[in-house]
């Protein structure tokens, strides 16, 4: 298990959250573009957060494509709420970790990062809010399991 | 006092489908696609939180992403494939399902 500095287990159970104004703001931002996400039909993350789910269908379940947006929803929506708070719940911090891997798909996705080699190719200036977003969800993969 | 019992034929003949009838579905299969982007330690808090696997399953379906592309990280009926499928997306991986060949 890392240390982690931005995302802390405490004794209570409760998980504290070290983000400056700066780290909020940034996430308050990334979270109100996935939510975006459903009521834009070109938006450009569009096709990272709806991907198929049977790719040799012609058309997935409607049931379950209204499903995922519902999912999708909620996390990104109780994430955006709590994104100011000093403690985060369990079910709070999985709510970050779903919204925010969301998110870094739909980043990603605009970029043009589909492999390896266009990471490996890109600027630091594209890469620098991916290494961000990445950091956060490295800590929180370690405190949603601790 | 003694017990009547009914025998109940169970002989459906003209309803139990005979070999030539009988068709097999195969299983459908859930598979996690590789992404460049994603954490490896978020792609295993996924796994376990979504199908209850140990630490070291979830790893090991983690590695055969990174190193195969892709892995078959569950089999079964089509509707709870669709589920967990579902439930991969809305935690943000790259995930799809197909059936069996």
């Amino acid at each position: 298990m890392g240390k982690t500095t931005i995302f802390i287990r405490r004794r209570d159970g409760r998980i504290e959250v070290r983000l400056n104004d700066y780290g909020r703001t940034f996430v308050r931002d990334l979270l109100t573009h996935l939510m975006d996400v459903e009521t834009q039909a070109d938006h450009p993350w569009r096709s990272a957060t709806n991907q198929p789910i049977d790719p040799a269908s012609d058309a997935d379940d409607p049931l379950w494509v209204l499903e995922r947006e519902r999912m999708t929803s909620s996390h990104a929506e109780l994430a955006l709420m709590t994104v100011d708070d000093e403690f985060l719940t369990d079910a709070e911090a999985w709510a970050w970790l779903c919204a925010l891997q969301n998110v870094l798909r739909g980043v990603s996705s605009e970029r043009g990062f589909f492999s390896d080699t266009d990471v490996e190719r890109a600027s630091d200036d594209a890469l620098s809010d991916v290494r961000l977003i990445q950091l956060l969800l490295f800590e929180l993969a370690e405190v949603v399991t601790a | 006092m003694g017990a009547t019992v009914t025998k109940r034929s169970t002989s459906t003949r003209g309803d139990v489908a005979t070999d030539d009838h009988v068709a097999v579905e195969h299983p459908w299969n859930v598979v996690v696609w590789n992404d460049p982007v994603t954490p490896m330690s978020v792609v295993v808090v996924i796994l376990r939180k979504i199908f209850q696997y140990s630490n070291a399953k979830a790893t090991q379906l983690m590695l055969a992403v990174h190193n195969e592309g892709r892995a078959i990280v569950w089999s079964g009926k089509k509707d709870r494939a669709e589920g967990y499928c579902v439930q991969l997306h809305a935690h943000g991986l790259h995930a799809s399902i197909e059936q069996d060949a």
